[in-house]
């Protein structure tokens, strides 16, 4: 369990690495699907397995989609990936950096002897993170509504922001 | 620092290190956005978990919802940008001539 944890904050970190260096937003967006698995690999190691597939749904079914749909107005005929120089000198200066960010910390992870605890125990049905999640319903109904509105409204912003032919907000579309 | 804190943060400061020296695209600008948007809900859960405050529980799906709302504006501006100028490279951004 503890070295499954360790691969998952390792893919973690390193995913992102991936897309910080900017490679083809092809590779970016692997990136942030691998990135976005492993972070839900943590959370379920931590307890929270609403919370993680409501992240696989949202995140890599909703937004990542479309990101993925719109990397074809990113379309090259050489796409870069991590074999190009320059994405590779950006990933090694990232690594170097989180080498040295660690390094600080280091003394006090005690070698790695760290478990997590999960302290509800097994074969639950109600948990931690859905109970949570709930009172958004009842006590959080205002932001629930708010939210729900700054989504509709973020409908007409993209509505407004891609009409074309001048009569919108951007003139010059 | 617990190494989950070292995880999501350097996650953070990774992606807004490719936020600020962005390259060729738009498109990875936006991205290195969604990544930090992902170490926020990550810190978000991670903390909620930890410090057994489940009432907490609600925050890291508000944040998704007003992340959904963020990236498809971004991706609007994206898209008026590859109609203006005909791709999304920010070398062809070039209308103030200098």
């Amino acid at each position: 369990m503890f070295y499954v944890m360790c691969i998952f904050m390792f893919g973690l970190v390193f995913g992102l690495m991936v897309v910080a260096s900017n490679p083809s937003p092809y590779f970016g967006a692997l990136g942030l699907v691998v990135v976005s698995g492993m972070g839900c690999g943590m959370l379920v190691g931590h307890g929270a397995p609403f919370l993680s597939l409501v992240l696989f749904l949202i995140y890599l079914g909703g937004m990542l989609v479309v990101f993925a749909y719109s990397a074809a107005l990113a379309a090259e005929p050489y796409p870069e990936a991590l074999g190009s120089r320059s994405v590779m000198l950006n990933a090694g200066v990232y690594l170097g950096g989180a080498l040295i960010g660690a390094s600080f910390f280091w003394g006090g992870w005690f070698d790695g002897l760290w478990p997590t605890a999960d302290e509800a125990g097994e074969l639950l049905m109600s948990r931690a993170d859905a109970g949570g999640v709930a009172l958004m319903y009842s006590f959080g109904g205002l932001m629930l509504i708010l939210s729900g509105w700054v989504l509709l409204l973020t409908l007409f912003v993209v509505l407004e922001v891609c009409r074309g032919s001048s009569r919108g907000a951007l003139r010059a579309v | 620092m617990t190494p989950a804190h070292f995880t999501f943060s350097t996650a953070f400061l990774l992606g807004l290190a490719g936020l600020a020296f962005h390259r060729t695209h738009l498109l990875s600008t936006l991205l290195c956005l969604e990544g930090m948007m992902l170490s926020l809900f990550i810190a978000l859960s991670l903390w909620t978990l930890e410090l057994n405050t489940t009432s907490f529980s609600a925050s890291p799906m508000l944040l998704l919802a007003f992340s959904a709302c963020e990236a498809s504006a971004g991706l609007a501006l994206l898209v008026a940008t590859a109609r203006t100028h005909g791709t999304d490279r920010l070398k062809n951004l070039n209308l103030l001539q200098c």
